[in-house]
């Protein structure tokens, strides 16, 4: 594997490629994830929650926030959004969705991916840069990344702490699920120090750091985030 | 009008973070020797009369929205307390939160009076009498 140097410019985009990021109520990050896909190279296509369709998108990204003031418990009252029926039977049949943050929450609210997420067990909202490694390459997220690499992405949330039987972190483990760990110091208590994780099939994935922050010098202490994103785009041109 | 409590709690294997911190500043407070957990009631008011089906119907809802399975038990029964006042007590909702276990002899269901058992509330409990109609999913 060629190291993943080159992102494309601004203007330079790969046409087909669309995008969709949903937006509930509650949403926070939806604008800077659609953002990320523009600089990638991809077409940000905005999906509204209350829409039925998923207006033909090659994939979805499910942004971090709040949606509905994460009453009840988070994500719990999203995954049950109209347009999360048709996500949910897309997703089972293939199509590449990722889940940031709440997104990740939604994702396991909707039983796309196994276990949940609960309060940190340090009791605090955690924001800071957060240094991962990949623990899987074979997703359609995280192609662009090299087997183990350490890379960086922000970590902001207050209900972080991944949770799942015993049964079910021995299958992720074995079944090479385990997509990102955290490196350091646990900032939540998640077991085995999970950040996010994987579907059987490697096409859904959820992680609790922020990969659409990542992607500009100005902003982010590292662009490391910019390959979750070329990752789908080149995994979809070569799907064509 | 009739009205289902259900009551949420996670899971006695989940961390519960929030019960710990007010089990600290309980301690810190003074009260020695509490330990809390902490889960959610919900008070259900039900139209029509409540039958096994209409607390069916409660439990698949708390089932699909209200728990999630994952990290947490749940526990379904009617409050009696909201149309029947039993022993002279007042019909005061506050009266039943400070119950442990309001549920009386021939209330209509309870799909695990002890919520405290490792069975999971989900799981069709063979104890209660009316379990068959509160347990199917």
């Amino acid at each position: 594997m060629s190291a993943p140097t080159a992102t494309p410019d601004l203007a330079q985009t790969a046409p087909g490629a669309r995008i969709g990021v949903v937006t509930f109520p509650g949403s926070l990050d939806d604008t800077d994830a659609l953002r990320a896909v523009r600089l990638c190279g991809a077409e940000p296509v905005p999906l509204w929650h209350a829409s039925q369709s998923l207006d033909g998108v090659d994939a979805v990204i499910l942004p971090g926030g709040f949606s509905y003031g994460d009453y009840l418990r988070c994500g719990a009252i999203a995954r049950f959004s109209p347009l999360m029926a048709e996500l949910i039977t897309a997703a089972r049949q293939g199509l590449p969705v990722l889940g940031i943050c709440n997104g990740f929450q939604i994702l396991c609210e909707a039983h796309l991916l196994p276990g949940a997420l609960i309060r940190n067990d340090v009791r605090t909202f955690v924001c800071k840069e957060q240094r991962l490694r990949v623990e899987s390459t074979d997703t359609v997220w995280t192609q662009d990344f090299l087997p183990a690499e350490e890379i960086s992405i922000v970590l902001k949330n207050g209900e972080g702490g991944y949770v799942a039987d015993a049964d079910t972190i021995e299958r992720l483990e074995g079944e090479d699920q385990v997509v990102f760990r955290y490196l350091g110091p646990n900032p939540n208590g998640s077991v085995n120090d999970i950040a996010g994780i994987t579907n059987d099939r490697g096409n859904v994935v959820g992680l609790m750091p922020h990969p659409e922050h990542n992607v500009e010098p100005l902003t982010a202490p590292s662009t490391d985030g910019r390959r979750f994103f070329t990752s789908v785009i080149g995994f979809l041109a070569r799907a064509r | 009008m009739a009205r289902v409590v259900v009551e949420v709690m996670p899971k006695p294997e989940i961390l519960d973070p929030q019960g710990k911190a007010v089990t600290g500043a309980l301690a810190r407070m003074g009260f020695a020797g509490l330990t809390v957990r902490q889960g959610k009631r919900f008070e259900i008011e039900v139209e029509g009369e409540l039958d096994d089906a209409r607390l069916a119907q409660v439990h698949d809802a708390a089932e699909k929205l209200l728990a999630n399975t994952v990290i947490e038990a749940f526990e379904v029964r009617s409050d009696e307390t909201s149309t029947a006042p039993v022993g002279g007590a007042p019909a005061d909702p506050a009266s039943v939160a400070q119950g442990q276990v309001s549920t009386q002899p021939g209330a209509a269901a309870s799909a695990s009076e002890h919520a405290d058992a490792a069975v999971p509330a989900n799981q069709p409990a063979t104890e209660a009498p009316n379990a068959e109609a509160a347990g199917q999913s």
